[in-house]
């Protein structure tokens, strides 16, 4: 299945602003995490922390819906669907 | 509402056909909350007076350092060492004389922001932490008020409106914030991010437009690019209480 993935703010040095991504049928966030840090490794600094689990604070929506709300990285991905990865901004 | 006098209507004359005279007579009769007075806060401060707000609270504890005058506008090499309010409530009367300012010396605070919000129709953030930033939050849907949210990173910036009862709360929106600690940080930035966080204060007092409501603006500087992301409510949201847009 083909799933399009955006990029915001200093992502976008590791990962195309826009892509689509195939991946396999069944597949979930995590999948899908996987799947581009494999084809960008330094993108691993950004999303992982030292543990290799999802730095807390990027936020992963799935068609506009954050994935802390639904189930993590084990959010599934159907077809279509749309992820944006964001780190939110701190400063002023 | 009283009218606008003719040096009111001669001040704002190449506003007034946006606003209407009745949107220039609800600026002037809104008192805003610019929380912080560093880059956004210097900025939306600057534009609030410009655009002709009444009344502009604006809070912040410290004083001018050299290291701030990259981006926050309200300040000059003079002013090192002065309380950034006393110099931005200077600053801001002189460009505005009808503005009544009152600067805060004070950090916000579960126990301070009661007395901050106090009279405040509309709630700017321009702080630097997700720790004040959610005690604004909470603020505005304690007291049903539109809460503008603004953060910058480099050449990155975002913005949302947080209306309650009709959007997310920041907790749903940034539900993790990022670590502490000082970000690069351009003037152009705080100015754009600013600019569109004071653009969306006018647009709520005047009813003109359509707020950034349950969307967030993300602004990338280096690529000349925005794009707007809608944002959802966190279904077990307990911060807005149910009060914020239906998942």
């Amino acid at each position: 299945m083909k799933v399009r993935v955006k990029s915001f703010a200093i992502l976008r040095q590791f990962l195309p602003r826009e892509t689509e991504v195939e991946i396999r049928d069944g597949s979930s966030v995590r999948d899908l995490l996987d799947l581009l840090v494999k084809q960008a490794p330094p993108l691993a600094n950004e999303l992982l922390n030292e543990k290799g689990e999802l730095k807390d604070f990027v936020n992963i929506l799935r068609n506009g819906r954050n994935i802390h709300f639904i189930s993590g990285l084990d959010t599934p991905l159907s077809e279509g669907d749309l992820v944006a990865l964001f780190p939110p901004a701190g400063g002023g | 509402m009283t009218m606008l006098s003719l040096v009111e209507r001669e001040r704002y004359l190449r506003q007034i056909p946006l606003l209407g005279e009745t949107g220039q007579e609800r600026l002037r009769d809104a008192a805003v909350l610019v929380a912080g007075a560093g880059g956004l806060g210097s900025v939306c401060a600057q534009m609030c007076a410009c655009a002709g707000f009444g009344k502009i609270r604006i809070v912040d504890n410290d004083v001018v350092e050299r290291h701030n005058l990259n981006r926050q506008v309200l300040y000059a090499a003079r002013d090192h060492g002065l309380f950034k309010v006393d110099v931005a409530a200077r600053r801001l009367r002189e460009n505005n004389p009808w503005l009544s300012v009152e600067p805060v010396r004070e950090t916000i605070t579960r126990e301070s922001i009661g007395g901050l919000v106090c009279g405040i129709d509309v709630i700017i953030d321009g702080m630097d932490n997700y720790d004040a930033r959610y005690i604004l939050d909470d603020a505005a849907f304690g007291e049903d008020l539109p809460f503008i949210h603004g953060a910058v990173n480099g050449f990155y910036g975002q913005v949302s409106s947080i209306i309650p009862g009709e959007t997310p709360c920041l907790h749903c929106i940034v539900p993790h914030p990022p670590p502490p600690g000082d970000v690069p940080i351009l003037g152009v930035t705080v100015g754009t991010i600013g600019s569109i966080q004071v653009a969306e204060a006018i647009k709520l007092v005047t009813g003109l437009g359509k707020p950034m409501a349950g969307r967030m603006l993300l602004w990338d500087g280096l690529m000349g690019e925005a794009e707007v992301i809608p944002v959802a409510r966190d279904p077990s949201c307990t911060r807005c209480n149910g009060r914020g847009v239906a998942p």
